[in-house]
């Protein structure tokens, strides 16, 4: 029951006279955790950007739950969240705000409002905080006084409190030491929680860099040049795919 | 090595070549018919005129042009966010609304605050007579349009990629909008809007002067019949006024933390929009133009006005605001860098104060006492009341920066004067220069009111027009004006962009 839930066909996409995305071919399937890899400028982040519709291809197509994003109304296209490589947080705003941040598709102008004026509800926020270990005591600090790992979990509790099915994660392990790392992959990764108080992203894909991450994956993609190498099961990763695109 | 570099530095001091055609043209008028007279005016600065009477005049005057004032900033503020906001690209990005609307609004804002306050305030009085609104009208308008101009430029500085993420999110677009536009809102209210008052206060004194209520019409009247210590009772107070608004901002803080605060703000916000518009319907509908019929007769009254003649006056506005500017830029960093030490920057100081609280057609009228009307003598008044202005902001920098350079290089024995060029003001030519093509922006409109006063350029002409109701010519005037103001204000931002 093969289920796809995000589907690139053909997609190639040019800037200036570089062809940085070169005809992929990609389905997601629901469910799936798949690993991005690919070293630095092989075209990841911009992969990930057509995948959640912020960039348009210049050729092929982008489909979500079998819809092109045009024909998507803002509910459905709600079901992506982005963990960005260079965070995009708000630098002036507080970390809760930020995180109350992904709470804006589900809510009405009235709330967005009274996150900014700082009388919203925290609860939630503060719920998702406190999974990704950050403290109570940064969470109403300006985003541009935290540290680097901090400003990365924020990013990322502002994305997983959106509850939304598909994650898609860019190099989210920077900035995160050993310990962190195991914690929020399993966050990212899990697919049901024990307690049953949060709902975590059924289906995932995740850039990456670092090879000794990719166990709880279920899929590998290699990337290139812009070119997909491999798309492969995890457990028959072998040295040779790496070789094509290392 | 001794080949003068064009840098920022030396760019803040080349202008000052404009003293030379000037001082030539200032010498040759020179009489000393008024010496007197100027020697009056000064000591009355020291002996101003306090008495039971006066005092009264001054409270209720000065009630009216804080109301004025006050009334005409928050309109303006509240307006110039607003038609900053949808003057701004991140509104037309958020709303997918084509780009070509964008730049009708901005060309529009543009024309608009081409023309000084004064003139609209000349214009709407002759349409409408006198009247108390007429005075924050007459503010409003151009003031809407140079805040939302200032407004916009902030909100310009959002981050492409903080858009890009919170458009990921697919929030409402309102939401959206709110949540990336508030920072650079409050900060732009925090570090512009409430300077803006002082602006109001003083736009509102100049206006006076022509006739439009508050304190600046007693102005007027006392340097008319002379009564030099009464005079400077009034500027004093406005003096006190100014100062005062100041301190009261100051002592604000704005914590956006705290609700009551925040509801307070919301439901002043709300008010003057409801308030704005409701009296706008009825100060359009309540009023039975008089003079409309002058207005419709717009093209059918025929010009005396020659294509030679405008061309002059054009040329005379244009080389008027340039000799002003060029004093503007170079006089503040040439006084403060020679007489740099402790007592001689107090003095500066209030000397700069009172540049910038005396209104300008009351500079004129005084240097009129020993100087024969010149095209340069409207520049010099100009270019020192604007010197006043720009040497705050250069004070107020200098004062603010981190002095270890400068201290470093005098005790190695650099002299005073070459210390202070290259370890104080060298890092803060760029940004005062900045400051200056936008100060420029500025004297290109004032041109009209000193232009009335001291009979050059298009600003006496459409004094003249305005007095004979020549309609057309008022027309034509005005369209000269916002075509020099437009190109201007082109050339600046250009230069701003390479500053920046
Ligand atoms: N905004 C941009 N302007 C110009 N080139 C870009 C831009 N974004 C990405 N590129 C180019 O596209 C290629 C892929 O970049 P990217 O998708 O960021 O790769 P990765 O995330 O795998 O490091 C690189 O060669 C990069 O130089
Ligand atoms: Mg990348």
């Amino acid at each position: 029951m093969n289920n796809t839930v995000l589907e690139l066909e053909n997609i190639s996409y040019k800037y200036k006279n570089d062809l940085i995305l070169n005809k992929i071919n990609l389905k997601i399937n629901s469910g799936e955790k798949i690993a991005l890899l690919g070293k630095s400028g092989s075209g990841k982040t911009t992969l990930i950007s057509v995948l959640n519709g912020t960039i348009k291809p210049t050729q092929g197509e982008v489909k979500l739950f079998n819809k092109s994003f045009e024909e998507l109304d803002r509910k459905q296209k709600s079901k992506i969240t982005t963990i960005w490589q260079d965070l995009r947080l708000i630098e002036d705003l507080s970390a809760e705000q930020n995180v109350n941040c992904g709470l804006l598709a589900e809510n009405n102008f009235y709330f967005a409002f009274k996150n900014l004026l700082n009388i919203s509800s925290f609860k939630k926020a503060h719920k998702y905080m406190k999974l990704c270990r950050l403290h109570n005591s940064i969470y109403d600090k300006k985003i541009r006084k935290l540290s680097g790992g901090q400003k990365q979990r924020v990013a990322i509790a502002r994305s997983l409190i959106q509850e939304s099915n598909i994650l898609l994660a860019d190099e989210p392990f920077n900035n995160l030491d050993p310990k962190l790392i195991t914690t929020i992959k399993s966050l990212l990764l899990e697919n049901v929680d024990k307690n049953n108080t949060k709902k975590f992203p059924k289906t995932a894909l995740v850039a990456l860099h670092r090879l000794d991450l990719l166990n709880d994956f279920d899929k590998v993609i290699g990337i290139r040049d812009g070119k997909i190498f491999f798309n492969i099961k995890r457990n028959n990763l072998k040295k040779i795919h790496l070789e094509k695109i290392y | 090595m001794n080949k003068l570099k064009l840098n920022y530095t030396s760019l803040s001091f080349l202008p000052i070549l404009v003293c030379i055609p000037l001082g030539y043209q200032l010498i040759n008028n020179i009489h000393f018919g008024g010496f007197k007279l100027f020697q009056e005016f000064l000591i009355s600065a020291f002996n101003p005129k306090i008495d039971n009477e006066i005092i009264i005049t001054v409270i209720k005057r000065l009630n009216e042009t804080i109301l004025i004032g006050f009334f005409s900033w928050l309109v303006s503020i509240i307006f110039g966010a607003i038609f900053g906001i949808i003057s701004s690209n991140i509104f037309y990005k958020i709303f997918n609304i084509p780009n070509f609307f964008y730049r009708i609004i901005r060309f529009f804002l543009t024309i608009i605050r081409s023309i000084h306050e004064v003139v609209w305030g000349i214009i709407l009085m002759q349409i409408y007579g006198i009247n108390f609104s007429i005075g924050i009208i007459a503010i409003c308008i151009p003031y809407i349009a140079v805040n939302s101009k200032v407004f916009a430029e902030q909100l310009e500085t959002i981050d492409y990629k903080s858009f890009e993420s919170i458009n990921q999110i697919n929030a409402p677009k309102f939401s959206s909008l709110l949540t990336l536009i508030w920072n650079p809102i409050i900060n732009t209210f925090k570090n512009f809007g409430l300077y803006r008052l002082e602006c109001s206060i003083r736009s509102t004194v100049i206006l006076g002067i022509f006739g439009i209520g508050g304190i600046g019409t007693n102005i007027f009247l006392s340097f008319q019949t002379l009564n030099f210590r009464e005079l400077w009772t009034y500027l004093w107070s406005i003096a006190i006024l100014i100062i005062l608004s100041g301190l009261i901002f100051k002592k604000i803080k704005f914590n956006t933390t705290n609700k009551i605060l925040s509801i307070f703000f919301i439901a002043v916000f709300f008010i003057t929009i409801l308030f704005s518009f409701s009296y706008f319907l009825y100060f359009i509908f309540n009023n039975n133009f008089e003079n409309f019929n002058s207005v419709s007769s717009l093209f059918k009254s025929s010009s005396d006005l020659r294509l030679f003649d405008l061309l002059k006056l054009i040329l005379e506005t244009i080389i008027l605001s340039l000799l002003s500017t060029g004093i503007a830029i170079s006089l503040p960093p040439l006084v403060i860098g020679n007489f740099n030490n402790n007592s001689s920057k107090i003095f500066i100081k209030i000397f700069a104060f009172l540049l910038r609280l005396i209104p300008t057609p009351v500079i004129l009228l005084t240097l009129l006492t020993f100087n024969n009307p010149s095209l340069s003598l409207a520049a010099l008044t100009l270019g020192l009341h604007n010197a006043g202005i720009t040497s705050k902001l250069l004070f107020t920098n200098l004062d603010s920066q981190d002095k270890r350079n400068y201290i470093a290089m005098k005790s190695l024995g650099i002299s005073k004067m070459t210390s202070w060029l290259l370890g104080l003001f060298s890092q803060q030519a760029k940004s005062y220069l900045a400051y200056c093509a936008y100060r420029s922006d500025i004297i290109i409109r004032e041109t009209s009111i000193v232009g009335v006063i001291g009979s050059v350029g298009l600003g006496w002409q459409l004094q003249e027009s305005l007095s004979s109701f020549a309609w057309q010519e008022v027309t034509i005037v005005l369209i000269a004006y916002s075509s020099i103001a437009i190109v201007g204000e082109l050339i600046n931002g250009k230069i701003k962009n390479s500053l920046t």
